[in-house]
C-alpha cells in the first residue's frame, strides 16, 4: 500500500457511508437521519457543505481573472487545476443541496418562478449558470483526449475569454449575495458575524482564499504523486491572497469598530472564543506566514498558510451559516450521519479530482525522477506526464470492494430506532397526577368529584388501557375528557315526570300553566323546561333551541343542586346540614372508595362548602 | 383591503377551541411528540396554539402575517407570497424545501414536515380559502369568549386602542403588531409582556426585508459594474503589453 491507495480508501469508504445515508434520507425523510428541527431548519449540510463549498471554489474566477484578465502568463500553468477546482467545488456544494433540500427535484424551480427580492433566487440562478460556465471552461480538457467533438473543443477555447468574463462577472455576484442570505437575521446571526457589510466581506474573503485553495490543492497533488511543487510561482499567486486578506482583515475589524462591537470579541464568552479562533486562522497566520518572505517560499509555510486559510474561511461560513445563528433553546449537534454526507461529498470531490488528475492533461509540473521511487508513480510517462492507461483490474475490484463494503456498513449503521419511530420521542409514563385518585373540578368552583385512576385502569384492560384515555391527537396532549365515556351524563334528556310536576304532592302545577287552555294538551305544543327552569341552564348554554329536553346531568349538579344547596345554606343559619355532602350521599360508601374517602364524605363538614379543598390537598402531596 | 386578527389575552380562558378548529378546518393529523418540535406547540400539525404564562395567561400563537413578511422576500420561488387581502399564503407547488423561510422569519412559525419524504412547509394561513369567500377564520369564528376576532386592520387597532383607554391600567399600553417588523396583521392587546413570541429579541420596528434591499438594489450594476472593471483592466493590460513589445521591437 502506497499513500495514494490508503488516501483513496479512506476517500471510498467515505463516499459509500455517504451515499447509504443520502438513499436512507431520501426514503424516510430529513428526520430519520439528521438531527435538523423546527429551531435549527439548517444543519452541518448547508453550514459545512453549500456555504462553505461555494465559498472556497471562489478559486476559478480569481485565478482565471488574474492568467487571462491581467494576463500574468507565469500562473497558466494553474488555470485548468483552478478551474477544475471550482467546478468540483460548485458540484459538490449542488450535491449537498440535493441531499438537504426537502424537494430536491424541483430545484430547478427558481427558473420558472421569479422572486427577485429573495437573496436565494440570485443565488440559485448564479449557480446554475455558474456550474455550466465551469462546465464549458473545463471541457476541453477531456475532450483533448479524444478526437471526437473537435468543433466545439476548437469552439470553447476560441471562446474562451468570454467565458472567462462570464464566469468572473457571476461569481462577484454570487460570492456576495451568499453573504446577503444572512443580512435578513439580524436578531439571530450573532453580533460579531452580523454586519451590513456582510456581502462585500464574503466576496474579499473569497477573492482572498480562493487561490490559496487552489495552491493547497497543488501541493496536494504535488505530495500524492510526488511530485516537485514550483514553488516560486506558488509563491507569488500566495502573494495576491495575501494581500486581498489584509483588505478582507480591515474591513472586518473597521465593521466591528464603527459598530462598537470591539469589545465584544474579548468578553469571554464562547462565541468570542470561537470568533478569536476563526480570526487566528483566517487572518493571523495566513497574514505571517505569507507576509514574511522567506516563510512565503518554504514549502512548509506556504502548506500551512493555506490550510489554515482554507480552514478559517470555512469556519467563518460555517459560523454565519449555522454555528452563530442558531435560536435559543435549540440545541442542534450534527448526527453522525449528517457528518457522513458532509465528508462524503468531499471525498467524492477529491475521487473526481484525482480521476481528472490522472487521466487529463491539466497538468504541466515537472515529476520528481520517478526512477528515485519506482513504486509510487508507475503509471506516468516521464516524457508527457501523463496517466498510462486506466487502473489496472486489481485497483478497480479493489476500490469497488471498498465501496460496497462502506456501503452495506452504512446501511447496518442507520438508526433503526429513528427510522421506526419516524422521530417520535419517548415519554416515561408517570403515575396520574396526584396519586390514584383524582379530585376533578372542571369549573374550578371547588366542587367536584373523585376520579379513581386505578379503578379507571382495573376495569378498561390494564396495560392497555392508557390509550384509551391519554392519546396525543388532542392539542398539547389533553387526555380524554370524561365525558368521552360517561356521555350520559352530559346529554341532555327528555326525561319528564309530568306526574310528578302535576300531583299535589309533587310541584303542584296548574295545567294551563305549561298547556294553552284552549288547546289541545300535547307535548308539542306544551311550555318548554327552559321556559320555567331557566336557572338551570349554565350560561354559555343559555342559547340551547327550543326543546323538550331538559338539562344533563352535570348541569343539573352544577347549577340546580348544588347551586340551591348552597345558597340555602347562607341564607339560613339553620339549615347549614344542606351543604354538607351526608345531605346527599346518604346511601352505603360504593366499596371501592378508599377508607380516607369515606370519611371525607361522611364527615361533616365544618361548613357550607360541600367537597373541602381539604381532599384537593390531599390527593395532590 | 388588510384584513387582521385581534387577539386579546385577558379574555382567553384557555379553552384549545381555535385550536381543535384549526385541525379541523385543515384537516390536520394527529401530533405526536416529535424530536424536531420546539417547545410552543406550534408544529406541522399545529398552525395555531396556546403557549400557557403563568397566573392562567393563556397566549394563542400563530403565523403574524407581516405586513412586509420575511419569510416572503427570503422565498427564492414566491412559494410564500402575500395576498391583497394581506394574508400571507403558501403554493406547495412551488416550493423547493430550502426552508430559507424557516431562517428568515423572526417569529419562528413556519414548521417542517421532518418526518415525510416529499415534505413541506407548514403555517398559518389565516384560512385564506374562507376569508377570500367573505368568511372568517375557522379560529375566530370558534373562540366561545371573543378573545380572538377577525376584522380589518384599521378598525381592529382602532378597536384595540379603544380597550387600552377604556380601562387604563388593564393592559400594557401598546397593540403588539402594530410597529414590530414593520407591522403585522396579527394583532394582540394583552396584560403581560408578549415579547416571547418571538424566541429572539427582534430590535426596532424597521421590516426584515428592508436589510437585503440595498443588497439586492445592487444586483444589476454589480455585474456589468464587475465586467466593465474587468474589460478595462484586461483593455490596459494589453495595450501596456503591446506597447512593451512594440518598443522592444524597434529597440531590437
Ligand atoms: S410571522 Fe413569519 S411566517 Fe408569518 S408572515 Fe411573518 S415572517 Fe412570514
Ligand atoms: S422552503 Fe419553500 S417556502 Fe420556504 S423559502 Fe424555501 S422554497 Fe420558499
Ligand atoms: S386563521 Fe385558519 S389557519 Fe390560521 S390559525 Fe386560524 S384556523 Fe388556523
Amino acid at each position: 500500500m502506497n499513500r495514494l491507495d490508503v488516501f483513496k480508501s479512506v476517500l471510498w469508504t467515505l463516499t459509500g457511508l455517504a451515499v447509504a445515508t443520502a438513499i436512507t434520507r431520501f426514503i424516510f425523510g430529513l428526520g430519520a437521519v439528521s438531527n435538523l428541527s423546527d429551531s435549527t431548519p439548517w444543519g452541518i449540510w448547508k453550514g459545512l457543505s453549500v456555504v462553505p463549498g461555494i465559498a472556497l471554489a471562489a478559486g476559478g474566477f480569481v485565478v482565471t481573472a488574474v492568467i487571462y484578465v491581467l494576463k500574468r502568463e507565469e500562473f497558466h500553468r494553474y488555470a485548468k487545476v483552478a478551474v477544475l477546482i471550482a467546478f468540483l467545488g460548485y458540484l459538490s456544494a449542488a450535491t449537498a443541496l440535493v441531499v438537504e433540500l426537502g424537494l430536491p427535484w424541483l430545484v430547478w424551480q427558481p427558473v420558472i418562478y421569479w422572486q427577485f427580492h429573495s437573496a436565494l433566487f440570485e443565488v440559485s440562478w448564479c449557480v446554475m449558470l455558474y456550474l455550466g460556465v465551469l462546465l464549458l471552461e473545463f471541457l476541453p480538457v477531456p475532450l483533448e483526449e479524444t478526437s471526437w467533438f473537435a468543433g466545439l473543443r476548437r469552439f470553447l477555447t476560441k471562446y474562451k475569454l468570454v467565458l472567462v468574463f462570464l464566469g468572473i462577472m457571476i461569481s462577484c455576484l454570487h460570492q456576495s449575495s451568499l453573504g446577503t442570505l444572512f443580512l435578513i437575521t439580524p436578531e439571530k446571526l450573532h453580533p460579531l458575524w452580523y454586519s451590513a457589510l456582510l456581502p462585500i466581506e464574503f466576496l474579499v474573503s473569497a477573492i482572498a482564499v480562493g487561490p490559496l485553495v487552489v495552491i493547497l490543492g497543488v501541493l496536494v497533488i504535488c505530495y500524492m504523486y510526488r511530485k516537485e511543487a514550483d514553488r516560486k510561482t506558488l509563491s507569488k499567486l500566495a502573494y495576491l491572497g495575501f494581500i486581498v486578506i489584509v483588505i478582507y482583515g480591515v474591513i472586518r475589524f473597521v465593521g466591528l469598530a464603527v459598530n462598537g462591537k470591539l469589545p465584544m470579541i474579548f468578553d469571554g464568552s464562547w462565541q468570542s472564543t470561537v470568533f478569536l479562533i476563526e480570526i487566528a486562522l483566517v487572518l493571523v497566520i495566513p497574514i505571517v506566514l505569507l507576509g514574511i518572505r522567506k516563510l512565503r517560499y518554504s514549502q512548509a509555510g506556504l502548506a500551512i498558510a493555506c490550510f489554515s486559510a482554507v480552514i478559517g474561511l470555512g469556519l467563518n461560513r460555517a459560523n454565519i451559516a449555522g454555528v452563530m445563528l442558531q435560536v435559543p433553546g435549540s440545541q442542534y449537534y450534527p448526527t453522525i450521519y449528517e457528518v457522513f454526507v458532509s465528508l462524503g461529498i468531499v471525498a467524492g470531490a477529491i475521487i473526481v479530482f484525482l480521476f481528472c488528475v490522472e487521466h487529463f492533461k491539466i497538468w504541466d509540473v515537472k515529476w520528481k525522477d520517478p526512477r528515485e521511487r519506482p513504486e509510487y508513480c508507475p503509471r506516468f510517462d516521464l516524457g508527457s506526464d501523463v496517466w498510462l492507461g486506466s487502473p489496472g483490474v486489481t485497483e478497480r475490484v479493489k476500490y469497488s470492494l471498498v465501496f460496497a463494503l462502506s456501503f452495506a456498513l452504512g446501511f447496518a449503521l442507520m438508526p433503526q430506532d429513528r427510522i421506526e419511530s419516524k422521530g417520535v420521542e419517548e415519554i416515561t409514563v408517570q403515575k396520574a397526577r396526584g396519586g390514584d385518585t383524582l379530585f376533578i373540578d372542571g369549573n374550578y368552583d371547588t366542587f367536584g368529584t373523585l376520579f379513581d385512576h386505578a379503578r379507571h385502569v382495573d376495569s378498561l384492560g390494564q396495560k392497555e388501557s392508557c390509550v384509551k384515555c391519554h392519546h396525543m391527537n388532542v392539542p398539547l396532549d389533553k387526555e380524554s375528557g370524561c365525558w368521552e365515556c360517561h356521555s350520559s351524563m352530559y346529554t341532555a334528556t327528555d326525561i319528564f315526570r309530568h306526574d310528578w310536576h302535576a300531583s299535589p304532592n309533587g310541584a303542584d302545577i296548574a295545567c294551563d300553566v305549561c298547556h294553552e287552555p284552549q288547546q289541545e294538551r300535547q307535548k308539542a305544543s306544551a311550555k318548554k323546561c327552559r321556559d320555567c327552569h331557566i336557572d338551570l341552564y349554565a350560561d354559555n348554554t343559555a342559547d340551547i333551541p327550543d326543546t323538550y329536553l331538559a338539562v344533563s346531568y352535570v348541569d343539573a349538579m352544577h347549577i340546580l343542586c348544588v347551586n340551591c344547596h348552597r345558597e340555602r345554606a347562607v341564607a339560613d343559619t339553620t339549615r347549614v346540614a344542606l351543604a354538607q355532602c351526608p345531605a346527599c350521599h346518604t346511601g352505603p360508601q360504593p366499596d371501592y372508595l378508599k377508607a380516607e374517602m369515606r370519611d371525607e364524605l361522611s364527615r361533616p363538614a365544618p361548613n357550607h362548602v360541600m367537597m373541602p379543598p381539604a381532599v384537593l390537598q390531599v390527593k395532590e402531596e | 383591503m388588510s384584513m387582521a386578527i385581534l387577539t386579546d389575552i385577558t379574555k382567553c380562558i384557555g379553552c384549545f377551541e381555535c385550536v381543535a378548529a384549526c385541525k379541523t378546518v385543515n384537516g390536520h393529523e394527529a401530533d405526536k411528540p416529535y424530536v424536531f418540535h420546539i417547545n410552543d406547540g406550534l408544529s406541522a400539525h399545529n398552525w395555531t396554539s396556546i403557549v400557557q404564562k403563568p397566573d392562567k395567561h393563556f397566549v394563542r400563537k400563530q403565523c403574524r402575517h407581516c405586513l412586509d413578511p420575511a419569510c416572503a422576500s427570503a422565498c427564492p420561488v414566491a412559494a410564500l407570497h402575500q395576498t391583497s387581502e394581506g394574508i400571507v399564503i403558501y403554493e406547495s407547488h412551488k416550493c423547493i424545501g430550502c426552508r430559507y423561510c424557516m431562517i428568515a422569519c423572526p417569529y419562528g412559525i413556519p414548521r417542517y414536515d421532518w418526518d415525510k419524504p416529499v415534505p413541506y412547509v407548514q403555517k398559518c394561513n389565516m384560512c385564506y380559502e374562507l376569508v377570500k369567500h367573505g368568511k372568517q377564520p375557522a379560529c375566530t369564528a370558534a373562540c366561545p369568549t371573543q378573545a380572538t376576532i377577525f376584522g380589518e386592520r384599521k378598525e381592529l387597532i382602532a378597536e384595540a386602542h379603544r380597550r387600552i383607554e377604556e380601562i387604563p391600567g388593564k393592559y400594557i399600553n401598546k397593540v403588539f403588531g402594530e410597529f414590530e417588523v414593520g407591522g403585522t396583521s396579527v394583532l394582540y392587546i394583552s396584560d403581560i409582556d408578549l415579547g416571547f413570541l418571538s424566541y429572539v429579541v427582534i430590535p426596532g420596528t424597521k421590516a426584515l426585508p428592508k436589510t437585503t434591499a440595498t443588497a439586492m438594489e445592487a444586483v444589476l450594476p454589480t455585474f456589468f459594474g464587475v465586467g466593465a472593471v474587468m474589460g478595462g483592466l484586461h483593455w490596459l493590460v494589453r495595450r501596456r503589453q503591446k506597447l512593451q513589445r512594440e518598443n522592444e521591437g524597434s529597440e531590437g
